[in-house]
């Protein structure tokens, strides 16, 4: 089953095209890696996809719901009539579509001023309204599974940036979403806290759990994804099994851009 | 004039001075925030009649705001006002004045909260009322405290402008006192008191800040 579909997404910043009728789909118990050379627009897809940026024309789903229609060569989304940042902010009808994906950021972007705990079950409770007594149960529940249960009541600063992405995971799985999003997890990292991140993502790919990820990381995409797209000047150079993809490229930019990895 | 009878008389001054000090810090605090909204607020005609309300209120001495707060219903309506007005027109003039200060120190503690935060909770569901309360709010103030303690400190000396209205405010007496006895004494005196009641709110305010230091 499909949950997300976006089709010929496009996207201008300043009269510069930063995407350029992207389509894709993910499907339930799938792993997509997103690669490509910075500035490729990877993480203007993300965003879209996760409704921090409109974008300008194109359609996407998630589940049966159509939350963005193509009028007229323009993106018309559900419940608004114009395309800007302000009312996609403000768009109730967005607001259960929002609990189907969580995003894990580059930066982590925790709360700082609450303890991990409160970070993890906050969301669940005040946005969800599910309730306290489940919530909590749920986030020592992943809390554990990242291996932090004796931190709950540590302040994000007294954490490694390790340990930080690891709580930024349990506050988007404590939401209970079909898809999770990781827009470059490890960027902010060094190798050795990279490993330790990777390690937990694998651990989700192996529940069956439903990601895409925008990484850098190409042994991991390699092990990790079911399914490669490598972008370049915001278009889908090439998109495959991510194991042939990534050993075996087809095309003549995939294969330049890989090489540098090998080199 | 025996030094007791100076003191109590300097203390009851410092009571009236209190009384302003206090008042305005009540009503300008949380009027900074609404100033604050009005001047950020995407309603281009709000945000600029706020901004150049900022401008005359920061633009001009507030010794002139007091006698325009306290002659101006007079002068410009003609109303007679009685003499509770004398104490309503300072509370008003001071709190109105301190709170587009405040606006302003808000507006740069807001501004310096990082985009990524607001980002991080619209992703997680969060309505931009539930963004601002539990998120955005809690570390503005941890960021202001400094600038806003400066303000409070200011607004302490800044009572004694409250004479300009024949309010018998500590400065005032104590002027009126040295006039009379011919010395300088309880000048001082009253100066010793600034400096103490300064102290105690500069400790205040550093035991506030603490309390906001389990997190960076």
């Amino acid at each position: 089953m499909s949950l997300f579909e976006i089709k010929n997404c496009k996207k201008t910043f300043n009269g510069q095209k930063v995407l350029d009728d992207i389509s894709f789909k993910i499907n339930e118990g799938e792993v997509l890696a997103i690669i490509g050379s910075s500035g490729s627009g990877k993480t203007t897809l993300l965003r879209i996809c996760t409704f921090l940026e409109c974008m300008d024309d194109g359609e996407m789903w998630y589940l049966d719901n159509q939350v963005v229609s193509s009028s007229s060569g323009r993106a018309k989304y559900i419940g608004q009539d114009d395309l800007s940042l302000d009312s996609l902010n403000k768009n109730k009808e967005l607001v259960k579509i929002k609990s189907y994906f969580g995003l894990v950021f580059q930066s982590f972007n925790l709360f700082p001023h609450w303890t991990v705990l409160k970070n993890v079950m906050d969301a669940p409770i005040s946005v969800q309204k599910r309730n306290p007594n489940e919530v909590k149960e749920r986030a020592m529940y992943f809390l554990k599974k990242m291996g932090l249960e004796d931190k709950a009541n540590n302040y994000p600063c007294e954490l490694s940036g390790g340990q930080q992405q690891r709580v930024a995971i349990a506050r988007a799985l404590c939401l209970e979403p079909k898809i999770i999003y990781f827009d470059e997890p490890t960027s902010a990292l060094d190798p050795e806290l990279t490993s330790e991140i990777l390690k937990v993502i694998k651990e989700l790919a192996k529940e069956k759990r439903t990601m895409v990820i925008v990484t850098h990381e190409m042994n991991f995409a390699r092990d990790v994804a079911d399914r490669v797209i490598f972008m370049n000047d915001g278009v889908v150079v090439e998109e495959g099994n991510a194991y042939d993809l990534i050993t075996n490229p087809k095309k003549e930019r995939t294969k330049r851009f890989l090489q540098k990895y090998n080199e | 004039m025996s030094y007791t009878s100076l003191i109590l008389k300097i203390l009851d001054g410092a009571g009236a001075s209190f009384i302003i000090f206090f008042t305005t810090l009540l009503f300008s605090l949380p009027l900074g925030i609404l100033i604050m909204f009005a001047r950020m607020s995407k309603v281009k005609p709000l945000s600029a009649v706020t901004r150049f309300i900022i401008s005359i209120l920061r633009g001009t001495p507030l010794m002139l705001q007091l006698i325009v707060w306290f002659f101006g219903p007079y002068y410009i309506f003609g109303l007679k006002l009685n003499y509770s007005w004398r104490i309503v027109s300072i509370i008003l003039g001071f709190s109105i004045n301190y709170a587009a200060y405040f606006a302003e120190i808000y507006r740069s503690g807001l501004i310096s909260i990082p985009i990524s935060q607001y980002e991080a909770a619209t992703v997680l569901g969060y309505t931009k009322s539930q963004t601002f309360i539990k998120i955005i709010f809690p570390q503005m103030v941890k960021r202001v405290l400094p600038a806003v303690t400066n303000e409070i400190i200011t607004l302490i000396k800044d009572t004694s402008l409250a004479f300009v209205v024949a309010y018998a405010e500590m400065f005032t007496i104590a002027k009126q006192v040295a006039a009379k006895e011919t010395t300088i004494v309880p000048l001082f005196i009253a100066g010793l008191f600034y400096y103490i009641f300064n102290y105690i709110v500069a400790f205040a305010m550093e035991r506030i800040e603490k309390a906001f230091d389990y997190y960076r």
